[in-house]
């Protein structure tokens, strides 16, 4: 088990009920994870707690043996080896492709900065991009660089907050098999919040539904998605019919 | 994980001590409020102290009415007719605001007086010898007078802005529904502006109560005059403490008046798309009304004594030696330049602290220590004072440890009026920096986080090069402010330290007003060029 995250609940200071109630659930390493809810569902919050943007009032998290989070201790996202894509990118304007993608990087020596930086923007697709700045890129490159920059210091966990909301619907098709893609390039571990089906279906090796802050199920894409189900159903209609037909 | 706690104690740390050191002076008048009284306090407060409070009232209230009447009436008619020379008053209007109240006040008298260009003219062209009293502008009308052509933008621009920002079908609903241009204008126009109106408004009034040089030099008795005569005349800085509290007692009764006006009603507008108005050309009189108008009042503001004041530049240019010219300059910007570099850095730190820490503390203790500004420059400067003879007093065995031969140190030094500066325009500086952090949000902060980098580190690679718009215009607003301040500057500056302000008052105070012409000259461009350059600013910034 790479990760495990134990009974994590939370509530924001202004609302009496809970953004998220006893949340729980194992992560294996490379596995894509999809939580999807409609707004308002908690999942959201799961993200920003797993980043250490929000204290839990409750529970644990772990990544192999490093304690990220539990009674005693707490991490500072700084500290903790996650990733984040955030929804509208937070790419830094005043710095180039290559600087943002460098930015955390501040440990690596000079030729492995380097080197590691060619290595993300050729796991992008934007290898002639390095110098130029965010605003002088669309919306889908802008971001492929939040992803770069995101998995370029290797972390343990990558979160995706939305990746498809500020993209064009010609687009989102895609771009979700590009992040697959570059996800299991990259080998790494992600999870990503979406309130849309067909994204969750598309990505996900595995799926959390969430509604009120409470975990409803979690399983795979294929077994718990009505878009799914339907569509088996009708598969298994035509391929009755055709039987039938057939005799 | 310590580490980063520590980081994250390190700037709470700073900003409430900032925000103490901030806010602490003035707790020293709220003491003072109960010290026991003296013989000068019981004779001012039976004699003099109502003529204080009615005198007050009186500049107060004037100047409130009339600066809304002319802001109003100019603001409506900029944003909604078409007429000769709008384009040039829209922004020409505002620089009255450039000439500080006192620079205004001494040109004018000495546009009126007995020497002026009107009695020299009336006599020596026309032989008219008039009587003096009719051309007195050294009273009580005077100073409204010198008030409201000179504050006026202050409720001009607000509104206008405000206005330039409403929806047209709000007017036309209005018209359309058979209200004439008047009775739009009282029924739907005053009504929807009333915040910014009273915003504006209260903006002058403050403006008026922390005012010294005019009324000083009209020999008028304020809130403000008195706390420096008893202080300088009688050497009793306990009674000037007890005046300073009742004066701070009319300021916060100012600010609930406010606050009761602007009521719970915020206006805004219920669609998401803004039309905005289409202006209405004006035609033959009324077109020439208009414009007359605005010239008018932007002569009597800015050309008028501007003109007058380039006249006695050539007139005297040569008889201050440059040398000691340029030690003005050098001083003020000095100070000014210190004091705004200071109050910009408290308020990037005071600004992360809210943003770092949730809750109520976080968010009200900035609130606090912005009241700053609406606290007249009398009082703080006795605040500061009672403060740092305080420290100086318990520093004295220090003093005497390292061999100086005196106990004043601090008190006698220019830390004392930067201090005073601080405490008087952080709010200024803190405003602009707080609204750039709203701008530029929690995200890209929280990104540098997630890519391994500490608080402090992201603030100086990641807050500080985004914040660099808020940081510049702060940092301008801040040192114009403290260029023009007059009050504190006069009674906190260390010995025979002139600055070009103090220079303009004390000429002007001495009659020598012709020689105090070129450091105004030079205080009214810096100003109006900052003006303009603000103006093109905000009108670029998308609607």
């Amino acid at each position: 088990m790479f990760i495990s995250i134990d009974n994590v609940c939370f509530s924001y200071s202004n609302t009496k009920t809970a953004a998220l109630d006893q949340f729980s659930m194992t992560i294996e390493k490379g596995e894509v994870i999809s939580i999807l809810g409609p707004s308002g569902s908690g999942k959201s919050t799961v993200l920003r707690l797993l980043a250490g943007l929000e204290k839990p009032e409750d529970g644990s998290f772990n990544i192999q043996e490093t304690v990220i989070f539990n009674e005693k201790k707490f991490l500072q996202p700084e500290k903790r080896g996650i990733g984040m894509v955030f929804q509208d990118y937070a790419l830094f304007p005043h710095m180039t492709v290559a600087e943002n993608i460098m930015f955390g990087l501040f440990r690596f020596k000079k030729a492995a900065k380097q080197e590691r930086l060619q290595e993300v923007l050729e796991l992008v697709e934007l290898e002639g991009f390095a110098d130029r700045y965010p605003y002088q890129l669309s919306g889908g490159q802008q971001q492929r660089v939040a992803i770069a920059r995101a998995i370029a210091p290797k972390p343990h966990l990558i979160l995706l907050d939305e990746p498809f909301s500020n993209l064009d619907a010609e687009l989102q098709g895609k771009i979700r098999k590009e992040l697959r893609d570059i996800l299991k390039k990259a080998d790494i571990t992600s999870v990503f919040v979406t309130h849309d089906e067909n994204d969750a279906h598309a990505i996900a090796d595995r799926i959390v539904k969430l509604k009120d802050g409470k975990i409803e199920v979690i399983g795979r894409p294929c077994d718990i998605l009505n878009i799914n189900r339907q569509a088996v159903v009708e598969a298994v209609a035509l391929v009755e019919q055709r039987d039938m037909m057939s005799v | 994980m310590q580490r980063s706690l520590k980081n994250i104690n390190v700037w709470t740390f700073s900003a409430v001590a900032i925000m103490a050191l901030l806010f602490l002076p003035n707790l020293t008048i709220v003491g003072g409020i109960f010290t026991p009284t003296n013989d000068n306090w019981a004779h001012m407060k039976e004699h003099v102290l109502w003529s204080f409070v009615s005198t007050s009232l009186i500049l107060v209230v004037a100047t409130a009415v009339l600066t809304i009447s002319i802001g109003l009436s100019l603001a409506w008619l900029i944003a909604q007719y078409q007429f000769p020379l709008r384009n040039f008053l829209k922004w020409a209007l505002i620089l009255p605001l450039s000439i500080p109240p006192f620079i205004g006040a001494y040109t004018y008298h000495g546009i009126v007086n007995y020497t002026g260009v009107i009695q020299t003219t009336l006599r020596d062209r026309f032989g008219m010898e008039v009587n003096p009293s009719h051309f007195d502008i050294m009273n009580l009308p005077g100073a409204i007078f010198i008030y409201t052509i000179f504050l006026y933008p202050y409720v001009y621009t607000i509104t206008r802005i405000f206005l330039s920002q409403q929806s047209a079908s709000l007017i036309e609903t209005s018209r359309v529904l058979g209200k004439g241009p008047w009775g739009t204008f009282f029924r739907v126009v005053v009504p929807i502006s009333r915040v910014s109106i009273i915003g504006g408004a209260s903006l002058v009034v403050l403006e008026v109560l922390n005012d010294y040089g005019v009324v000083k030099y009209y020999g008028i008795q304020t809130f403000t005059t008195a706390i420096f005569q008893t202080w300088f005349g009688l050497g009793d800085i306990e009674t000037s403490i007890k005046l300073a509290a009742s004066l701070m007692g009319f300021v916060i009764l100012v600010l609930m008046i406010e606050k009761l006006l602007r009521g719970r009603r915020q206006y805004s507008y219920s669609t998401t798309k803004v039309r905005p108005l289409p202006l209405i050309q004006l035609t033959g009189w009324k077109a020439a009304g208009a414009t007359g108008f605005g010239l008018v009042i932007m002569s009597l503001g800015f050309f008028i004594p501007v003109i007058q004041l380039i006249d006695w530049t050539i007139l005297t240019f040569g008889t201050i030696p440059m040398a000691e010219f340029m030690s003005y300059v050098r001083n003020s910007v000095t100070v000014a330049g210190i004091a705004a570099t200071v109050i910009i850095a408290f308020a990037l730190i005071v600004g992360n602290f809210g943003r770092l820490v949730h809750g109520k503390m976080a968010k009200l203790l900035p609130r606090l220590s912005i009241l700053g500004y609406s606290i007249p420059g009398a009082v703080i400067a006795v605040a500061v004072v009672t403060a740092f003879i305080g420290l100086d007093r318990s520093l004295a065995p220090l003093y005497q440890a390292l061999g100086f031969d005196t106990t004043l140190v601090l008190s006698v030094s220019l830390i004392m009026l930067i201090s005073a500066y601080i405490i008087r325009f952080f709010a200024i500086g803190y405003n602009s920096i707080e609204s750039g952090y709203d701008k530029i949000g929690t995200n890209f902060r929280d990104a540098s986080r997630l890519l391994g980098m500490g608080i402090t580190k992201t603030f100086f690679k990641v807050d500080v090069p985004m914040l660099k718009g808020a940081i510049i215009s702060g940092f301008i607003i801040v040192f114009i402010d403290i260029l023009k301040e007059i009050p504190l500057t006069l009674i906190l500056r260390p010995f025979n330290f002139d600055t070009l302000s103090t220079k303009v008052f004390q000429y002007a105070s001495d009659e020598k007003i012709m020689e105090a012409s070129q450091a105004s000259l030079l205080i009214i461009g810096i100003s109006a060029l900052s003006i303009i350059v603000f103006y093109k600013f905000i009108e670029k910034e998308p609607k």
